[in-house]
């Protein structure tokens, strides 16, 4: 369905790219039938827009709000489910596991297999690979931890002076 | 000067609290959902019912809106489903009353129009009563359109069908407007010769 009077209300609407538009405006200067469509859909077009809305009853605000607070008031969801319960819990779980690790990796002791007789390497694996080493790896580890840990922490309470400042300026 | 909250700002202190605040909500809203609700349900009684059960299904899931919409689209949603529900509801009530009784309503109903058709002075009177002609999804998508300040697409989120089909519609409203309109147009200009 593409007829004139569709691509006049299109115009008129502004729903036409650039091209189509052109072309529309081109047949509404050389065509008197289309330019008197054109016109025509132009005047309903304003009667339409210049439609009056119904008014309810005077009482009708009241109505609602009476009705309204019988209800219990609204909460949004987001925070219904707290996130600091979330994190508090996520908070455990990582602690948990993090001491139950530091635990195990403290009563343990390594010891490097002799990979020499899978391997024919001239390479000195155990100078490289000792405890001490393994004790750095994972304190580096520990340290890039507490690094995103408080990036995270920061990047939330610039958010929040943020959304203070704007709710302040609005 | 005092800044006129957004509908956002209102929302937002209703579920901070200020229960109270739903009030100018309403008071902003009522007039088109109430005329929406009149597309579908075509008796002011009928109407003010939907519209008032409307704001408090807007109200109860008030805490379920997503602040990054328009509040409009969505009330418009929840004005749609509403109406819908209730005129089905009507008809499954309306289904048991006799023939009889049926036909002194529409009868009743006949003679109450003809009253409204003679009180109407103006061009807005004709415009009401040739929407009132269309068929409801096309009298909303009118309205919708021309007062509601919506999109195609937010039009067709708020009625559940794709935007293609409302710009269809809205074309096929538009044409049958256009015909009720000289008609009864037509007819006015008698009267008056």
């Amino acid at each position: 369905m593409n007829t004139i009077e569709q691509q006049l209300w299109d115009y008129i609407d502004g729903n036409l790219n650039e091209t189509q538009q052109k072309a529309i405006e081109g047949k509404i200067e050389t065509d008197v039938s289309v330019r008197r469509q054109y016109e025509e859909l132009l005047s309903l077009n304003a009667t339409f827009s210049a439609m009056e809305l119904d008014e309810p009853s005077m009482s009708f605000t009241r109505n609602v709000m009476e009705d309204v607070a019988l209800q219990p008031a609204p909460i949004a969801l987001k925070t219904k489910v707290d996130n600091r319960i979330i994190f508090t819990i996520a908070a455990f779980f990582v602690l948990s596991i993090l001491g139950i690790l530091g635990y195990v990796l403290y009563n343990t002791t390594f010891t490097i297999p002799d990979l020499s007789k899978y391997f024919t390497l001239n390479l000195n694996i155990e100078k490289v690979l000792n405890p001490t080493a393994l004790y750095v790896f994972i304190g580096v580890d520990l340290i890039l931890g507490l690094v995103f840990v408080d990036y995270l922490l920061r990047k939330k309470l610039f958010d929040k002076d943020q959304s203070f400042t704007k709710g302040v300026k609005g | 000067m005092k800044q006129e909250l957004t509908d956002l700002q209102l929302i937002q202190n209703v579920l901070s609290g200020e229960t109270g605040q739903y009030a100018l909500l309403v008071k902003r809203h009522q007039r088109f959902v109430f005329t929406l609700a009149l597309r579908f349900a075509k008796n002011r009684e009928d109407a003010e019912e939907i519209a008032q059960d409307c704001f408090v299904k807007a109200y109860k899931a008030l805490g379920s809106f997503k602040q990054t919409a328009k509040f409009s689209t969505w009330l418009y949603t929840i004005t749609y489903t509403t109406a819908m529900t209730f005129l089905r509801k009507k008809r499954l009530d309306t289904s048991s009353i006799s023939d009889e009784e049926t036909f002194l309503q529409l009868e009743n109903h006949t003679s109450a129009f003809n009253a409204n058709v003679y009180e109407q002075q103006n061009s807005n009177a004709f415009l009401n009563q040739a929407i009132g002609d269309l068929l409801p999804d096309d009298a909303a998508i009118i309205t919708m359109f021309y007062k509601g300040e919506q999109s195609l697409e937010e039009i067709g989120e708020a009625l559940n069908m794709e935007a293609n089909t409302i710009k269809v519609k809205l074309h096929r409203a538009r044409q049958r407007l256009k015909e009720k309109l000289q008609y009864l147009l037509k007819d006015e200009v008698k009267e008056l010769l």
